[in-house]
């Protein structure tokens, strides 16, 4: 049986982070006053940035770093005055222990192929049911059978594939009743959220990312549904329902990044509502945005179930992975 | 201002010789691209009109994909759910249709009349003008997405000797499609927007499964359809399936089906069937459709100007004629009326019997003099309607199952 000896790779990822940037901070690695931000400390623990992100709330709740004025956190309790450090994290001698690092690493092994795997799981979804073998996507991926059952947890937890009764894999079909109950979810608990996380939102954030649309012909709709998350609603000082919004979304994102991929054409419309949505959000009343967020997310309701209607045109012939048996 | 073109036709006319002929391509099906349609089209506009015929699923499909490979598009209302949120088309100025104001109710609010029940399923008006936010929906306003054109109401047909007429005849029912005594002799149109719904009407009939809402099915209802389609065909039920007419035509002409899901021009052909297939007008009432002609999102400039003149050709009186000799009604029927014989007016819109004989689009003899159309006249057919031909929300789980299932059946899979 081939099993990781570090059991340190079992615990959360949020939980290593956190464990290494309070260490830090309590033996002064980390100045008071340094502004802690995701991005940087993501790459630094080759993460993504939501771990990052719960561990810096853990840490704020146990007052070892504080808000301020600008974006991320400051070193030291709440209450003391300090001038912000902007400094890149790497400049101070960080201390990784050793385990905590292989842990990181090894959870960073499933993290090397797992977007290529939601791209093909999700992809298929449109074409009906696909049963995964655990060791044909092994053999596909030329990793080992840990690290393939790490890949398929996960797709699991973000609902792109369950087991079936004889305990088979099997990702799909993808369902306009799918796409329309998550939709309503969103509707329901989006502009609650929204609300509650009003005196925390980044609104500097919030007004750059506004300005952006129009002028900068990059921005995808992808980006600004990011922007929504995380700077507004992630903001809501209630960790249960910001992780159950996040995993409600984490199956329409891969979706439509599966669409787009197939072809289907980008929606313009949609930049103008997120353009009034994040003004709303800025400069008015939140109830004002949380009852346009509702409107909007009907409305994407709808788009989304028109989008999976013209998916019909693209054939099966496509090849799909070889690992995705139909069912 | 609005354009008839009739002074731009004359001036094209008057090209001299060496200058390119203008050209309007126009993308469709079998429903609408008859030859006697393109001639007159070219007699009465003055500039060439290329054809494109596809199938129904390739047109649609195409039509998606490829929008700048033509200007104007026939189709059917319910593939606008494809072709229009593809982003393939652009909308239609009202303002430019000189016979807007004279079109019939049926595709501008709904019905024939007010109290006429809609059927299930889209109708046409569901999807007529758009709507804020590039939806379409039946709010009205200046633009829309597809000029409403022609329409009919469907059934099946059915060999008289095998189902009983005689002293007593039945009423047909859309159960007949799935009936023991046709057996390995039955065939179903290949199109998932329709074949899907002749199969599911045949099944509620047969009173083996029945649907909330048989024009928006959920996934186990398709799967239960689907189901019991796969059982009929491993017992051998089905002979075949048919994308068009002409193949429609071929299944009668060789004998092979006793029903089948059917389009009204292939009446007009049932070479050695003649007299022996009848049109059914079903107890549970008919599956419409509606077509219409759309603009590609690329048509600018002349291009654009030649097709609002084809547009406004279709609605003014001799494309509806043409329509009409094939069973198929247009959205200006007074228009065609002047352009169609007493006689014809009467059998094909007023359902009465044929005083004399009546030929089809291409001249030859369709109708037999005493014949009467089945269902009767348009508005007696049309306030019969079950279900509209629909693009349903689960249209691409369908498309697919449907697909292998068709595939099963022409391969006479075991």
């Amino acid at each position: 049986m081939i099993r990781t000896a570090n059991p340190l790779a079992q615990e959360p990822r949020y939980e290593l982070i956190t464990q290494v940037l309070r260490e830090n901070i309590a033996e002064g690695r980390l100045p008071p006053g340094l502004v802690l931000l995701e991005g940087p400390i993501a790459a630094l623990m080759q993460t993504s940035r939501a771990p990052v992100q719960s561990a810096l709330r853990r840490l704020q709740a146990e007052g070892l770093i504080h808000r301020f004025e600008g974006r991320g956190f400051l070193v030291g309790p709440p209450g003391a005055e300090v001038a912000p450090l902007r400094r890149d994290i790497r400049d101070f001698a960080l201390e990784i222990p050793a385990a905590v690092d292989d842990a990181l690493q090894v959870r960073g092994t499933w993290r090397h192929v797992y977007d290529q795997v939601e791209e093909e799981v999700a992809t298929c979804q449109v074409f009906g049911e696909y049963r995964i073998v655990e060791t044909e996507l092994a053999d596909y991926l030329g990793v080992s059978r840990t690290v393939v059952r790490d890949v398929l947890a996960r797709l699991q937890e973000r609902g792109l594939i369950q087991k079936n009764p004889s305990s088979h894999w099997i990702a799909g079909p993808l369902t306009a009743r799918t796409l329309r109950e998550k939709f309503e979810l969103r509707a329901i608990v989006e502009p609650a959220a929204l609300r509650l996380a009003a005196p925390h939102i980044r609104y500097a954030a919030v007004e750059a990312i506004r300005n952006r649309i129009g002028a900068d012909p990059d921005l995808t709709w992808e980006a600004l549904e990011d922007a929504l998350m995380d700077e507004c609603i992630a903001q809501a000082p209630n960790t249960t329902l910001v992780e159950m919004i996040r995993n409600n979304r984490l199956l329409l994102s891969a979706v439509n990044r599966a669409l787009t991929g197939l072809g289907l054409p980008p929606d313009d419309i949609a930049l103008d509502q997120y353009r009034t949505l994040f003004h709303l959000i800025a400069r008015h009343p939140i109830d004002s945005a949380a009852e346009y967020l509702r409107d909007h997310l009907h409305i994407m309701a709808r788009k989304n179930l028109a989008r999976m209607k013209i998916v019909a045109v693209i054939s099966e012939t496509r090849k799909l992975a070889p690992y995705l048996t139909p069912q | 201002m609005r354009s008839t073109g009739k002074t731009e036709v004359n001036g094209a006319l008057a090209a001299p010789p060496g200058v390119a002929r203008r050209r309007l391509r126009v993308r469709g099906t079998s429903i609408t691209l008859l030859s006697q349609m393109r001639e007159q089209a070219e007699r009465d506009l003055g500039f060439r009109v290329d054809y494109e015929l596809l199938d129904f699923v390739e047109c649609q499909r195409r039509a998606a994909l490829e929008p700048e490979a033509y200007d104007v598009y026939e189709h059917c209302f319910q593939n606008l759910d494809i072709v229009w949120f593809w982003g393939a088309l652009q909308p239609i100025d009202t303002q430019r249709i000189v016979e807007w104001d004279s079109m019939s109710d049926l595709t501008k609010t709904g019905g024939v009349s007010k109290y006429a029940w809609r059927g299930h399923g889209d109708a046409p008006v569901g999807k007529l003008y758009i709507q804020p936010g590039g939806f379409l929906g039946d709010r009205p306003g200046r633009q829309i997405a597809m000029l409403p054109t022609v329409h009919n109401v469907d059934s099946f047909g059915f060999d008289p000797r095998v189902f009983g007429t005689g002293e007593a005849p039945r009423t047909p029912s859309w159960a007949w499609l799935l009936d023991p005594r046709a057996k390995g002799r039955i065939a179903l149109v290949d199109e998932p927007a329709i074949g899907l719904f002749d199969a599911a009407l045949a099944a509620e009939a047969t009173g083996e499964l029945s649907f909330a809402d048989i024009g928006n099915m959920t996934i186990a209802e398709i799967d239960a359809l689907m189901a019991l389609l796969e059982d009929r065909r491993r017992q051998g039920y089905f002979c075949g399936s048919w994308r068009n007419g002409e193949d429609a035509a071929r299944l009668l002409h060789e004998g092979r089906v006793a029903v089948q899901s059917m389009w009204s021009p292939v009446y007009g052909d049932l070479g050695p069937m003649t007299g022996l297939f009848a049109e059914a007008a079903p107890a549970e009432g008919y599956r419409a459709w509606h077509g219409g002609a759309s603009l590609s999102r690329h048509a600018a400039g002349a291009e654009l100007d030649m097709a609002y003149e084809y547009l406004n050709w279709w609605l003014a009186g001799r494309a509806g004629a043409i329509m009409a000799r094939q069973g198929y009604y247009i959205s200006t029927p007074e228009r065609a009326r002047t352009q169609m014989t007493p006689e014809e007016w009467a059998y094909w819109y007023e359902g009465a019997p044929a005083a004399c004989d009546l030929p089809g689009p291409s001249g030859q003899i369709v109708v037999r003099a005493g014949a009467r159309r089945a269902g009767g006249a348009y508005r007696e057919r049309l306030s019969r309607i079950a279900v509209w031909n629909t693009v349903m929300e689960e249209y691409n789980y369908a498309v697919r199952v449907w697909d292998r299932f068709i595939q099963r059946v022409n391969a006479g899979a075991p």
